[in-house]
């Protein structure tokens, strides 16, 4: 495999910017030698990441969402960055578009890692490595637990029997 | 031209199928919200076809299940479907989340209508 570029997005964190990620991705992958079925997780991963960003991380105020691709001999490790107001769980519900609660565990089951960090103040980073060829699922390693809930967002203690109706 | 479509077909009369095409996520989901709201305002039984649908995250889930909820309360059908040939990252996300059985998902529109029509809970019987 040929050296593969280090790739630097930065935008405005809004909605349209995830697909324009999508797409940087897509043409990162095909420099790298990627199975098919991993560069589909790694493009739902990275979208989540994104969309965590342009959800929670800066409030009703603008800025900037970084994404960083660094790829090595056997994988590719996407940064997903911001410089918000740091790790904060609860959901602002007044969105337009609420959030399911399902991002993290996502990221998790569809990356062969992942790391976060954070503090209140100082932004966000999560990183995801993707191995170009798997030897486990990772799905099966981080399961997505839960179902959603009766207020809609997604709970990990609930069961697919539970939700209402 | 819109490369991520939107669009409500009512040729099936009492089932109005939201038909999706391309990539969805949180920017298109508010169009989705409204095609959803438009679709349960008719007051039959609503299917949403992911067969041309490119690529799902989990804002497109939540508007599946917010809907699938409205529907249920005003006792209307609601029936996700696919086609023979599910695009890899569309299977992945409705398997891993094990929403295939909630929503529910079946395969082809035409059995999807039926389940629609025959199913008010959406349960699949």
């Amino acid at each position: 495999m040929s050296a593969a570029p280090h790739v630097r997005l930065t935008m405005p964190a809004r909605p349209e910017g995830v697909a324009v990620v999508r797409q940087a991705l897509a043409g990162m992958a095909d420099a790298l030698d990627f199975d098919a079925a991993v560069l589909a997780d790694m493009k739902m991963a990275v979208s989540e990441a994104c969309t965590n960003v342009v959800v929670h991380a800066y409030d009703d105020s603008e800025g900037t969402l970084e994404v960083e691709m660094i790829a090595d001999e056997t994988s590719l490790t996407v940064h997903v960055r911001d410089h918000g107001s740091g790790i904060h769980p609860q959901v602002n519900q007044s969105r337009e578009v609420p959030a399911l609660g399902l991002g993290l565990p996502l990221i998790a089951a569809l990356s062969d890692s992942f790391e976060l960090q954070g503090r209140a103040g100082q932004g966000t980073e999560v990183r995801m490595t993707f191995r170009y060829a798997r030897e486990s699922d990772p799905a099966e390693t981080n399961p997505v637990t839960g179902s959603v809930g009766d207020d809609g967002r997604w709970d990990s203690d609930a069961t697919h029997g539970t939700p209402a109706g | 031209m819109d490369a991520n479509p939107i669009v409500l077909d009512d040729a099936a009369g009492d089932v109005v199928v939201v038909v999706v095409e391309g990539e969805h996520d949180i920017y298109t989901a508010p169009a989705l919200r409204d095609r959803l709201d438009e679709a349960i305002g008719r007051g039959g039984g609503i299917v949403v076809d992911l067969t041309g649908a490119t690529f799902v995250d989990s804002s497109v889930l939540g508007a599946l299940l917010d809907a699938r909820r409205r529907a249920i309360e005003a006792d209307q059908g609601f029936v996700v479907c696919v086609g023979d040939s599910v695009e890899p990252g569309i299977q992945r996300i409705l398997d891993i989340t094990g929403l295939v059985p909630v929503l529910p998902v079946v395969s082809g529109r035409d059995a999807a209508i039926d389940a629609a029509r025959a199913t008010p809970n959406g349960a699949g019987g």
